[in-house]
């Protein structure tokens, strides 16, 4: 090299730059990173607000974008939490294990996934078959079910969403959902399409159709009771002790997941959570709190 | 590939998938940009200490833009169109260093991807069909992640070497990828050989098959083996070898050997020579979405019987994400060392700008 030039020049103003910014990008890196579920975005954010408040040196930054982006948020390294409405798919675990993430899950709650309608429907309930016939496309009209003639309007979420792939596999049998389903980017979305669509029905945690103050559901908004099949009896989503017991079919766990064995940080959130102050928040935000053979899966995944 | 050069019930069977796709099926666009502007940091090297190389010094560099729509068709279906701008020059045999301006220079889109991918076949696993990624490099420019910095070492094995190995990103063909267990994958792929930049001329095909092993969790070792018959009486064999290190947080370190043997490939004397070379690469997110770190290392042999052929490439830089991930900055320095002892070395500086949305 006989001597410096432009080039050389600015690499080494680069580098210096580099430099000068590492160390504040360096100190960054203490904050948890949550990202995933839409589902479960707003009370993990109620959680994590109240941790913060109570530990003064946590810090916790909450995301979502739906489960799928969660998961892919943990394999990359771009989060430290991912919250997940369903299991991990196969594919997603084996793209993990390339990448060298060995995932291990939490549950922190239990959510009574609802199927809703307008409240001018008249109909009360449904069995499981027919919610996956309806969201099949099967079952195209209202009175087919009992309900008025009317062409059914369905409204669902994106596949990225948790509640899209637990819904398919729990009630669709694992076959595709209709090709009318208006796919909506969030709950929030669906909960609006059905208050403005008579013939409309769509499916959200319980916790997004619950009004808080009146323990009931939100106006405009009809929750259905669901059986598991014709002959079976069928529940609410509101009723605690037929979530708890199984009796209504389409309730589930709600996830996080972490890389391994969670670093003390993440594992002191974890904890806060799944033990008896984030449990009541838990239940004051609409959800239901987790069972014995969660917290013992929880326990051992802590360890 | 020119629009032109594809079968036109290829184009049809596409078009009508997409146009008989419901409207409600996700559909996206997305686009990445990279280019550079760059200096050379020796004067007096092989390459920079040419005339042309000195008047074409401090220049701004387009490298390649990539249009992409994708379209869910439904869970199992889906159809990708990408389309590729690059200085068509590449391809059109335009000499850069008679510094044209004529037509053929300018940057032009070409087809990159237009192909379907059915998840329903076996489980675990994807067929494509249609304009598709090759097997070649892929995984390796997966792992690498600069492909806006630097081609993997097979990619850009002819831009460093000279040497054609036949090496595309892309063909016109079909593959099945998929996985038995987490632990092992397998691809196998038939295309027609001949790449995206042209349409086949003959019968002869290219097959592929590809093996990965994954011991435990992040750490990968893959063999591809490649044949393609080149004419009636010579054939093209790849050996290839690649491991991937991604056990610890933020670090990847990678490696590629490969051995390209074409029966065409003869010295003065007739004798035979191999193309081999290995490269060996790593990065570090020293804080995630903002700031990384990377480098690599090449060893070309385009001659296996003539070592003073071999040249060493070491490139190193980083990347910052000084305001949102859309928008990148990649400072990197190059380095060519030639083991001819008549050649002296080149260095270079890339400013990197890598934009996507």
């Amino acid at each position: 090299m006989k001597n410096f030039n432009l080039g050389t020049l600015v690499a080494i103003a680069g580098i210096s730059l580099a430099l000068v910014f590492a160390p504040s990008l360096l100190a960054q890196k203490k904050m948890i990173q949550v990202k995933g579920s839409d589902t479960m975005i707003n009370l993990v954010q109620i959680l994590a607000e109240e941790f913060m408040s109570k530990n003064p040196q946590a810090a916790i930054a909450v995301l979502g974008g739906g489960s799928g982006t969660g998961i892919s948020g943990l394999i990359n390294g771009t989060c430290d939490i991912a919250d997940t409405s369903r299991e991990w798919k196969q594919s997603e675990i084996n793209q993990a294990w390339e990448k060298g993430i060995t995932p291990r899950l939490f549950a922190i709650a239990v959510d009574g996934l609802s199927i809703i309608v307008n409240e001018k429907n008249p109909l009360t309930k449904l069995t499981m078959d027919q919610v996956g016939s309806i969201y099949r496309g099967e079952i195209k009209n209202w009175k087919a079910v009992g309900g008025p003639d009317m062409a059914i309007s369905l409204y669902g979420r994106q596949s990225n969403s948790g509640t899209y792939v637990f819904l398919q596999e729990h009630v669709l049998r694992n076959k595709n959902y209709s090709t009318d389903m208006k796919e909506m980017n969030g709950n929030a979305q669906i909960i609006e399409g059905v208050k403005a669509d008579e013939a409309a029905i769509g499916y959200v945690g319980v916790g997004y159709v619950v009004d808080k103050a009146t323990g009931r559901p939100m106006a405009g908004l009809k929750i259905l009771n669901i059986s598991k099949d014709a002959k079976s009896e069928a529940f609410s989503p509101m009723d605690k002790k037929a979530v708890d017991t199984g009796d209504y079919p389409i309730a589930r766990p709600l996830y996080q997941a972490t890389n391994g064995k969670p670093g003390a940080n993440i594992a002191g959130f974890i904890q806060w959570e799944v033990g008896p102050e984030g449990q009541t928040i838990v239940e004051r935000e609409g959800f239901y709190k987790i069972g014995d053979a969660y917290k013992q899966m929880n326990d051992k995944n802590l360890k | 590939m020119n629009l032109k050069s594809i079968p036109k019930a290829v184009v049809l069977v596409f078009l009508a998938a997409v146009a008989c796709s419901n409207l409600f099926s996700q559909q996206t666009f997305s686009t990445t940009i990279y280019f550079d502007w760059s200096a050379n940091l020796t004067n007096d090297g092989y390459v920079t200490g040419t005339d042309a190389a000195r008047a074409n010094n401090n220049k701004f560099q387009f490298r390649r833009a990539y249009f992409r729509y994708e379209n869910k068709i439904s869970d199992v279906l889906k159809f990708r169109l990408t389309f590729d701008a690059d200085n068509t020059a590449n391809i059109t045999g335009v000499d850069f260093t008679k510094l044209s301006t004529k037509k053929d220079d300018k940057l032009r889109p070409y087809i990159k991807h237009l192909y379907l991918d059915y998840s329903g076949l076996l489980p675990n696993s994807n067929l494509k069909i249609g304009m598709i990624d090759t097997l070649t490099f892929k995984l390796a420019e997966d792992v690498w992640g600069y492909r806006s910095v630097a081609k993997t070492l097979v990619d850009g094995y002819k831009d460093v070497t000279g040497v054609d190995i036949r090496a595309s990103s892309a063909d016109l063909g079909g593959h099945l990828l998929g996985a038995i267990s987490k632990a092992i994958r397998y691809g196998v792929m038939i295309s027609s050989g001949e790449g995206y930049t042209h349409p086949e001329y003959n019968s002869f095909k290219e097959l592929s098959g590809q093996l990965r092993i994954i011991p435990i969790a992040g750490l990968s070792f893959v063999g591809l083996y490649e044949y393609e018959k080149l004419d009636d009486a010579n054939n093209a064999i790849m050996y290839k070898l690649d491991g991937y290190f991604e056990m610890v947080k933020g670090l990847v370190i990678g490696s590629e050997y490969f051995s390209y043997n074409n029966d065409k490939f003869m010295n003065a004397d007739l004798s035979h020579y191999d193309s081999r070379g290995f490269s060996i690469f790593g990065s570090y997110k020293i804080v995630v979405d903002k700031f990384n770190v990377f480098a690599r290392y090449d060893h070309y042999m385009p001659n296996s019987t003539k070592s003073s052929s071999n040249i060493n490439v070491i490139i190193g830089g980083f990347d910052w994400t000084p305001v949102h991930k859309s928008w990148k900055i990649q400072p990197n320095i190059w380095y060519y060392a030639y083991a001819d002892s008549t050649r002296k070395n080149d260095a270079y500086f890339n400013l990197t700008f890598f934009l996507s949305f």
